[in-house]
């Protein structure tokens, strides 16, 4: 479904260049879970932002049904990233001011969803993730582990074939933490949504299908 | 995302910096208030005084003039006793030309006009004096329509009758109770015209036998009173040109001169006599000697006893100053104007006024939206700061959205709506204080009104529709460019960097 072919990412850091991503390949399949694990400064969440069309690397190529989205317009790759793509982060980065049903319905909003068809399926999310009662409290009247399930729900909303959580867990006690990784797990299962987690937590990177090690940017 | 939902996501925000938002929605308030304002008064000001100038007809009417390019019928006119030549040249004005006009399609109703001659007014039992500037019209003519502030209106048959302007009034304190002039006499004052005298009133006197300068001098510092009674005081307030009016028919009177001449036909005859007398002396003269005794001899024509009162009509010999004409419809009188012209006078219309009053008016509305619009450039840099600083703010969130599928052009339009949101919120806020303020200062006008003497207020606070669209256009306007820099700088955010931003 995903295919990396030789991506490669640059920063530039006090006239040094440091490789984020050195010549990486990669194919993700349909239904996939897969742990990406390595220390800090590895490349990780890189990676995984190329993946979802968040960033473009500065070299290779990125096909997504055999398509290259380091070519496409800004139009393209937002669409792309809209309807096959849902990120989890690990700060939440929910919109303070919105209830968790607004902020399920932001990426229905910029698909520019009906508003009934917008309630209808923000709603259906947040039931899925477990938060149908809570669905109109605002972000800071809800516990972590609620608040990354409504992350949860927004990365559902389009029925998106991809989910990308950068350390899902690591604002999260581990019991709440674990609730989180079963949720995900049961998404990749049920409705075969391909999972990539970036993760620190030896426990979640066991439970995924294939683990990908990365080093100084390079898969070892 | 769809328009809706741009305004709802500009509210959502507003609502997370409740002071921030009011204060800067007050500073474009503010702007757009002393935009208003000024704009408002000068529309105001400006339709008050078209108004009045509308409820005396002005609009309707037309004047006719001499054209001193046209060809004089009748050059003998030219002559040095008047003082004021350009009245000589063109064509004359007289009761051809009155019927004339008056036949012209669409044309109402005519009068003559004529500047009266007399060069001071008072009040009897006054010693102050005016400049008289009183005009003479034909009072059953339907051409003015002056309103009243006491008294009655002329009619045809007043003679010595007089409608006196508010400064009249005013001159003599009359402000608060013109109805007390009313009955009262004025008194219209005239150089001696050494030895004519109008046609109202006593006859001149008859030169002495001998008349010499000293005496003609006399006649001349002698000077002429004649008594006008008061039937009406004008209300002029608007276009305070504190004229008085009387019917034409005295004015024909008082404008016709009377004076003691030698006749010259009676002369003549005189003379011709007196030759056929010598003639039949000298034949029946004795001797030739006797006969030549006949030859000249003063005929004792020239005397005093061969005067005679004469009379002038000046309007028989000059003809009008000038002719109104009234039009029935506002849209014809340019082109009754052009039939008039086409005959050979000058043509005068309120459309010239008002031509150039709207020019002052531009003029003045322009600085004053200078002024106005200098408030909204201080307003808009207040917009700016407020939007730099939700762009910070808000840059995780400008990242969420990207990584939730929010094209660049999105995240531009959501900070350029909020912008311009604000803008429009500044410039209803400021139409409403604006509009309840003029409500206020029209209740004060209303009650402390009359101290304001001249001034047509009654628009003022009067707000067009097309102003207050203009408005709202342009407060959001201002918004909306205000608005630009920081929502570019917000869309050219990488999202990668602004998730991670802290």
């Amino acid at each position: 479904m995903i295919e990396l072919k030789g991506v490669t990412k640059i920063y530039e850091l006090g006239g040094e260049k440091i490789y984020a991503l050195d010549n990486v390949n990669l194919d993700v399949e349909q239904g996939d879970f897969i742990a990406i694990v390595g220390p800090s400064g590895s490349g990780k969440s890189t990676l995984a932002n190329i993946i979802g069309g968040l960033d473009i690397p500065d070299a290779g190529q990125v096909l997504v049904d055999g398509k290259n989205i380091t070519e496409i317009s800004d139009e393209d790759l937002s669409a792309f990233r809209n309807r096959k793509v849902g990120f989890i982060f690990q700060t939440f980065n929910l919109h303070p001011t919105y209830t968790a049903l607004e902020n399920v319905m932001i990426p229905l909003m910029l698909a520019r969803v009906s508003l009934k068809d917008r309630r209808k399926r923000a709603t259906l999310c947040l039931r899925v993730v477990g938060l149908k009662d809570r669905m109109n409290h605002l972000p800071n009247q809800l516990s972590g582990g609620q608040r990354q399930r409504v992350c949860v729900a927004r990365a559902l909303a389009n029925n998106p074939q991809i989910i990308i959580a950068d350390e899902p867990t690591g604002n999260l006690d581990s019991k709440k933490g674990g609730e989180i990784v079963e949720l995900l797990k049961s998404l990749n299962k049920q409705s075969g949504i391909t999972l990539i987690v970036i993760t620190h937590d030896q426990s979640v990177a066991k439970q995924a299908g294939k683990i990908i090690s990365l080093r100084d940017g390079q898969i070892t | 995302m769809r328009f809706f939902d741009y305004i709802w996501t500009a509210l959502k925000n507003f609502s997370r910096q409740k002071v921030r938002t009011f204060l800067t929605v007050m500073a474009i308030t503010v702007g757009s208030l002393s935009l208003i304002l000024m704009m408002s008064i000068i529309v105001g000001l400006r339709q008050s005084i078209i108004d009045a100038f509308k409820s005396m007809g002005a609009f309707n009417l037309v004047t006719v003039t001499r054209d001193p390019n046209a060809t004089n019928d009748n050059p003998q006119l030219i002559t040095a006793s008047n003082n004021d030549p350009s009245q000589e040249e063109g064509r004359k004005i007289d009761d051809t030309t009155l019927a004339a006009v008056k036949k012209i399609p669409n044309v109402v109703d005519v009068t003559p006009i004529v500047s009266v001659w007399a060069k001071t007014i008072r009040l009897e039992g006054q010693d102050k004096k005016m400049w008289s500037n009183t005009m003479a019209y034909k009072p059953e003519s339907n051409v003015f329509n002056l309103s009243l502030l006491a008294g009655r209106n002329l009619n045809s048959s007043d003679m010595d009758k007089i409608v006196v302007g508010t400064q009249f009034a005013q001159t003599y304190g009359y402000t608060g109770n013109p109805q007390e002039l009313v009955g009262k006499k004025a008194i219209l004052s005239y150089d001696g015209g050494g030895g004519s005298v109008p046609d109202w009133g006593p006859l001149p006197q008859k030169p002495p036998e001998n008349a010499d300068k000293d005496w003609w001098d006399s006649q001349q510092k002698k000077g002429i009173n004649i008594e006008a009674e008061i039937v009406g005081v004008v209300d002029d307030r608007t276009t305070d040109n504190g004229q008085s009016y009387i019917n034409i028919a005295w004015a024909r009177r008082l404008m016709t001169n009377v004076y003691w001449k030698n006749d010259d036909e009676a002369r003549k005859q005189c003379e011709i006599n007196f030759q056929q007398e010598q003639e039949i002396l000298k034949q029946q003269a004795a001797s030739k000697q006797d006969a030549e005794k006949f030859d000249g001899g003063n005929s004792g024509c020239d005397s005093q006893a061969s005067m005679k009162i004469f009379k002038e009509d000046n309007f028989t010999k000059n003809g009008y100053g000038s002719i109104i004409a009234k039009v029935n419809d506002e849209k014809n009188v340019e082109a009754t104007g052009e039939a008039i012209s086409k005959m050979g006078y000058g043509v005068t219309t309120a459309k010239n006024m008002i031509d150039q009053m709207n020019k002052i008016f531009t003029g003045i509305s322009l600085l004053l939206g200078v002024i106005g619009g200098i408030s909204l450039f201080v307003a808009a840099i207040g917009i700016i700061n407020t939007m730099v600083m939700a762009t910070f703010e808000r840059i995780r969130e400008i990242g969420v959205l990207r990584a939730c599928g929010a094209t660049r052009v999105t995240i531009r339009r959501i900070f350029m709506y909020e912008a311009a949101f604000l803008g429009f919120c500044g410039g209803v806020l400021g139409l409403i204080i604006s509009i309840a303020l003029a409500q206020i200062a029209k209740l004060l006008i209303k009650k402390f009104g009359a101290d304001l003497g001249n001034l047509p207020l009654e628009h003022i606070g009067n707000f067009p529709w097309w102003l207050v669209i203009a408005v709202i256009c342009f407060t959001t306007f201002v918004g909306l460019i205000s608005g630009l820099y920081p929502a570019v700088k917000a869309s050219r955010l990488n999202p990668v960097d602004a998730i991670r931003y802290e």
